[in-house]
């Protein structure tokens, strides 16, 4: 685009000093001229030449038969052979009449010159547009660091390191440009929002226990009181503990769902000093009951004595679920392992047994809730939910394997001890 | 013993009535804050049943109110579970403890048991069944002078069921008596049968034990 411009900038110049020159030429015309030019006008041949000496320029005055119509002056490139050196040219073609007798003057410059001359400026041209380029790219990137500042800001104090709406920090950011205390002011309006809407939910999760438990407790309670009868025949007897024990499997699938919403909504502190270690010990305590009516092993391997900050209720229920687990899936007389260790700066812990194991397609769905591993075990599936729900709140990852007929390793990964 | 029972829902409260007052304890019903402060000023209780979502106020505003009193009745918090943040948060407020809805009423006599011996400064220390004799102080059970070498589990489980003589408890009342509230749904309760085999094996050595009883495949009663 640019050299085409500045060739035809150039090309403009050119023609018009052409011009100038034809004006000038045909202005001194007369027949002596003409006459001195063409020593022999029978031959229509013969031409009159003028060259200035760098042949830069020449000039041309030739007889030619008149051409009535024909475009007076017109604009060429052409190479020609001069005093035998051959240039490009740039040439005026001119035909007109003197005294009844057709000419063609045909004025030319150079173009070598003409092209040594574009192609500085457009190495010129080059030069200064890197140049700006640079300084551009140097002025955005410290006024645009400048200008983005609050923006920033916004990004890291109030929407980054913001977990909880009640920790959200309203103070506004000062910011030169209207924009970003517009959009500071918006986010806030927005974090107000979520906030209403945490409230909310957290209102609405002590009303669902309340409203939903309270008959529970009444259908319970109504139950028991009747069990004692002593008129009951073994059928009603059987058919009302069998609603106890419905009613109880309620209960649970309520306080489950919500102690998941209570995790997720976060309702819980995690300001508690936990030791791992106690922890499963107490837990082998609690659990070895069921583990004895199976004949289940427990193999406590744990040699840290890792201490996190947490909560400490949560983190129980969480190893819990995994150990009830690897007791449900596992075989009779099988092994439940549990060893911990570092890579790195990361603590892990893992609960391995030698149970059932399970395939691809059921590792997927193991973490959502009411999915059970096979259809004939009983249990509603919501332990898995659960303990995901505990370690995403604490930031632990929970990574599963397991091989068919071998058994289930789930392995949790701690964040970097601070 | 009297006992007032808080509690708006007027047909659980009347459940628990029943449950109480057949168990020898003499009850009064309160559906309201205001009665039952009112009813609190007007009799003497050893122990107040507290439901915290009340009609005209928090159950929190009660207990606040007769903590800030001389008296000495003890106070069990009946409350669904996510209306309290924290189970400490009642307990720091000055209950004595608390039960999470939907409780089993034997649950409850075992709890009220336990609260009212303590505000009487420990006096009860033994109870006697055909000849045994349960020292609460020691979880030690002997008969006819003779000790009985139980396990914790053993006794706690021995302990619930005399308190709530005559009754059929349930395996399920009686695992979460044992093991606390199990999140776990269906969690197969059969392993009680083993510390109650036990049990019963260590008892029958010492005298017959007829009245212990195992009632159809649901539980066990043991009979006065």
């Amino acid at each position: 685009m640019l050299p085409i411009l500045v060739q035809n900038v150039v090309y403009h110049h050119i023609n018009n000093s052409l011009l100038e020159k034809k004006k000038k030429f045909i202005e001194h015309l007369n027949q002596e001229e003409i006459n001195d030019f063409i020593e022999n006008p029978d031959d229509s041949t013969e031409t009159f030449s003028e060259f200035s000496t760098l042949h830069n320029e020449f000039l041309v005055l030739s007889h030619a038969p008149i051409k009535p119509r024909h475009k007076n002056s017109t604009f060429s490139n052409d190479y020609r052979k001069i005093e035998g050196e051959e240039n490009e040219y740039r040439i005026l073609e001119h035909h007109f009449v003197y005294g009844g007798q057709g000419y063609k003057l045909e004025i030319g410059s150079s173009l070598s010159e003409v092209n040594d001359l574009t192609f500085v400026i457009r190495f010129f041209i080059l030069i200064v547009f890197v140049v700006i380029l640079l300084i551009t790219f140097l002025a955005d990137t410290f006024y645009i660091e400048y200008l983005l500042k609050p923006f920033y800001k916004i990004i890291d104090t109030k929407i980054r390191r913001v977990n909880e709406p009640e920790t959200f920090d309203h103070t506004p950011i000062k910011a030169a440009s209207r924009d970003f205390r517009e959009l500071d002011f918006v986010l806030n309006q927005m974090m107000d929002r979520i906030a209403e809407v945490f409230k909310k939910e957290k209102q609405f999760i002590s009303n669902v226990s309340h409203e939903l438990l309270t008959p529970i407790a009444l259908l319970k309670n109504k139950l028991e009181n009747l069990l004692q009868n002593e008129s009951l025949d073994d059928n009603a007897f059987d058919k009302i503990a069998g609603s106890l024990k419905t009613l109880d499997m309620l209960k649970k699938i309520i306080n489950n769902l919500l102690l998941i919403s209570r995790i997720d909504n976060n309702q819980y502190e995690a300001n508690e000093e936990i030791n791992l270690k106690e922890i499963v010990s107490d837990l082998q305590e609690d659990l070895q009951d069921r583990m004895d009516d199976r004949e289940i092993h427990f193999i406590n391997k744990i040699e840290n004595s890792f201490v996190f900050l947490g909560n400490k209720t949560l983190i129980h229920i969480l190893i819990y679920n995994l150990v009830t687990n690897a007791i449900k899936y596992n075989k009779p007389e099988g092994n439940i392992i549990i060893e911990d260790g570092f890579v790195g700066e990361h603590y892990f812990i893992k609960v391995k047994d030698s149970g059932i194991g399970m395939d691809e397609s059921q590792l997927e769905k193991i973490f959502s809730r009411f999915a059970r591993i096979s259809s004939d075990q009983e249990g509603q599936g919501l332990g898995l939910a659960i303990a995901q729900s505990v370690a995403a709140f604490h930031h632990i990852e929970i990574k599963v394997e397991s091989v068919i007929n071998e058994g289930t390793t789930f392995t949790l990964w701690f964040q970097k001890a601070n | 013993m009297n006992i007032l029972i808080v509690e708006d829902n007027r047909e659980l409260a009347v459940e628990v009535y029943d449950f109480l007052c057949n168990a020898g304890y003499i009850c009064k019903i309160a559906h309201t804050c205001a009665d039952a402060l009112e009813e609190f000023n007007s009799n003497d209780y050893d122990a107040m049943l507290l439901d915290l979502g009340l009609p005209d106020g928090d159950g929190f505003e009660v207990l606040q109110t007769v903590r800030k009193t001389k008296s000495k009745m003890a106070v069990i918090v009946l409350t669904a579970r996510g209306e309290l943040d924290d189970r400490i948060n009642g307990l720091h407020l000055g209950a004595d403890d608390y039960l999470t809805k939907p409780f089993a009423l034997t649950e409850l006599s075992a709890r009220l048991f336990a609260v009212i011996r303590r505000i009487h400064g420990f006096t009860l220390n033994n109870l006697t069944i055909h000849g045994f004799v349960l020292q609460l102080q020691d979880y030690k059970v002997s008969c006819n002078e003779q000790p009985i070498n139980l396990t914790k589990k053993e006794f706690d489980i021995f302990q619930y069921l005399v308190l709530n003589k005559n009754r059929v408890i349930t395996r399920l009342q009686l695992t979460e008596h044992i093991w606390g509230d199990i999140l776990e749904v269906n969690s197969d309760s059969n392993f009680i049968d083993v510390h109650v085999r036990n049990l019963r094996k260590k008892l029958d050595k010492h005298a017959p034990i007829d009245w212990f009883e195992t009632v159809r495949n649901v539980g066990y009663r043991i009979n006065e």
